[in-house]
């Protein structure tokens, strides 16, 4: 028995060393030292991130991981938990950044560090192609379909705090009469295709993804009015690293002046996303 | 009423044939292919002409009078072709339904331009394979948790029974997706960073240890209490008495549940894929969200997931066959 209190006092005493797990510094040694940069990023969200026909990872979200790892001249690695994992932050170095189309919003900053905005994406509401909704006025009143806990979510529920730099402003245009959100984006997709107002009159999203969605994936939506708003979209990193921190967004920076980034953005969107519309 | 059906075996028959005919009629099947059949016969020439209920009810009485047919045929048979019959009959209808969602299934075996290999391929390759990898370390451990918890809880040691009891409630009443995530994301916040992998089979491990150490208990007090006292009467030492004589009797009641614990791990496992564990479900969703056709996928899935749970059910039956072999006359 006794060994087992001297067991439990070790993992106490190793627990309270070992809890500030990133110190200064400490990332960035373990990328440069294994020379690899590990990812994490959501593997159903197409055209961002997704498996290739070659069964890999590629999109937009990856090719910046996959630049970013390039300039620091080491491998890029992708892990794909889910997305409430990777947002909780505590990541305790399983993977050591986050390029994962995450809008810096204030309550994940408590936990995350976002050291540089790559793109905006356009928020926008897609109806059922039969669907007589024309305008966003329409909206009110309707049942919409959203991620849960992301910022399209937040949005509904006129509850949507983004305070990076350079984010635009934006109103709260449609009154939803009821939220039904999902795990991720696509499944509210599904949801709006069995047909017009049979579970949902419409969905919300990134306008790339349900611009994907219709053209790739056949789904009979139409895109109502302009965007609701623009948010900016950062690579986040755990607490604790600002030396690592300073490299991501200083070779963002790079790719953002020699162009790449606008490369990347025209190759996965058709249109330059990268900086504020 | 049982006797006269058995007197008059026309009669029960009749019974049949007016429930079968009523239900299949009120499937409304008169759209259905068969429909497009049969409706010439009562005069309807045009196949696309609206299904009203005289095409339901002809359809359901022709299917009716079918069903009863196949129920007569299949009493003449013997007991095995009867259970091959049934369950081929059953499965053709299984397919029938999924072919009726109209969707591409050809998707499934479609081979990537780039990776040469079937989308089916990379489904068994990455995702049957994780997901039986994990179960079957996981329930290996689980068992040694189980027997621990199990001995703990029938243990005079209050110590033993106190800490046995703690885990087997804690871990019992929590919900697994809770506990991979507590695990995954707790632990490293105290230090101990798990990998998903290593995160996902610990939770499994423990959440089935838990449900099994009740089992494993179950089996063992249903031992008759006069085997351990004829072999203390025999001299037999206390920790032989256990392995050789307890627990080969336990195993005969501990198997058949366990191997139901087994099947339910081999789908519970789909849970860890919220730590990033590529394991068959989540395969399924990944693979299908490239094409936007996540159904087939998860149709696939769920094929792969049914014939693994066939083949254990299988050596579940050996299994039982081996620790049951005391209890044949």
């Amino acid at each position: 028995m006794k060994s087992i209190f001297k067991l439990g006092t070790a993992v106490v005493l190793a627990s309270v060393l070992a809890a500030p797990a990133a110190m200064a510094g400490a990332t960035l040694d373990r990328v440069m030292s294994s020379k690899t940069l590990t990812m994490s990023s959501d593997a159903e969200y197409p055209p961002q991130s997704f498996l290739n026909d070659a069964n890999e990872m590629d999109g937009f979200d990856v090719d910046v991981g996959k630049e970013i790892a390039r300039r620091m001249g080491v491998e890029l690695k992708i892990v794909t938990p889910s997305w409430d994992i990777i947002t909780g932050g505590n990541w305790g170095g399983r993977w050591d950044m986050s390029v994962g189309s995450m809008t810096p919003t204030k309550q994940r900053a408590e936990v995350l560090n976002f050291p540089a905005v790559y793109y905006y994406t356009p928020a926008a509401f897609a109806v059922h192609k039969d669907s007589k909704i024309s305008s966003l006025a329409d909206l009110n009143g309707k049942t919409i379909g959203a991620c849960g806990g992301c910022t399209y979510d937040a949005y509904l529920n006129k509850d949507l705090v983004i305070d990076a730099e350079g984010a635009p402003p934006f109103e709260y245009k449609v009154e939803a009469g009821e939220i039904k959100t999902y795990e991720t984006d696509t499944h509210a997709f599904d949801d709006l295709r069995l047909g017009d107002g049979t579970r949902l009159d419409a969905v919300f999203s990134a306008l790339p993804t349900i611009q994907e969605a219709i053209d790739n994936g056949g789904y009979p939506m139409k895109v109502i009015g302009t965007p609701a708003f623009y948010e900016p979209l950062s690579v986040a990193t755990d607490k604790g690293d600002p030396e690592f921190d300073a490299k991501i967004t200083a070779i963002v920076e790079e790719m953002r002046a020699d162009g790449t980034l606008k490369k990347l953005s025209e190759k996965w969107y058709g249109v330059d996303l990268t900086s504020v519309q | 009423m049982y006797e006269s059906a058995r007197e008059h075996p026309w009669v029960s028959r009749a019974a049949i044939l007016l429930v079968a005919a009523v239900a299949l009629t009120a499937l409304g099947l008169g759209g259905t292919a068969v429909g497009d059949l049969l409706s010439p016969v009562i005069g309807l020439r045009d196949p696309d002409a609206p299904a009203g209920f005289a095409r339901d009810l002809l359809v359901g009485l022709v299917l009716g009078v079918a069903f009863l047919i196949n129920v007569e045929i299949l009493k003449l048979l013997a007991f095995r072709i009867q259970v091959f019959v049934v369950w081929g009959e059953l499965l053709l209808l299984f397919y029938g339904f999924v072919l009726s969602f109209d969707r591409d299934f050809g998707v499934i075996f479609e081979v990537g331009a780039r990776s040469g290999v079937s989308n089916l391929y990379f489904l068994i390759t990455t995702g049957a394979f994780t997901t039986l990898y994990v179960s079957l370390i996981a329930i290996a451990i689980a068992c040694v948790l189980a027997l621990l918890g199990a001995l703990g809880k029938l243990s005079s040691n209050g110590m033993a029974y106190a800490m046995a009891t703690f885990y087997i409630s804690f871990f019992r009443g929590t919900p697994l997706l809770l506990q991979v995530v507590l695990i995954y994301t707790g632990f490293a916040q105290l230090g101990f960073v798990l990998e998903a992998v290593p995160a996902g089979i610990t939770a499994l491990s423990l959440c089935y240890g838990a449900y099994m150490a009740e089992i494993f208990r179950a089996g063992i007090e249903g031992v008759p209490p006069g085997q351990r006292e004829a072999a203390r009467a025999l001299g037999v030492p206390d920790g032989l008495i256990f392995r050789k004589i307890i627990f080969p009797q336990a195993m005969r009641l501990i198997v058949p549940p366990t191997g139901n614990q087994f099947i339910a791990m081999l789908k519970d496992s789909s849970l860890v894929s919220v730590v990033g564990v590529w394991e068959l479900t989540k395969t399924a969703q990944v693979l299908g969200k490239r094409d936007f056709q996540v159904f087939e996928f998860l149709i696939a899935a769920a094929v792969l997931y049914w014939i693994m749970s066939v083949v254990f059910e299988l050596l579940q039956a050996r299994l039982e066959a081996h620790y049951g072999k005391g209890q044949k006359r």
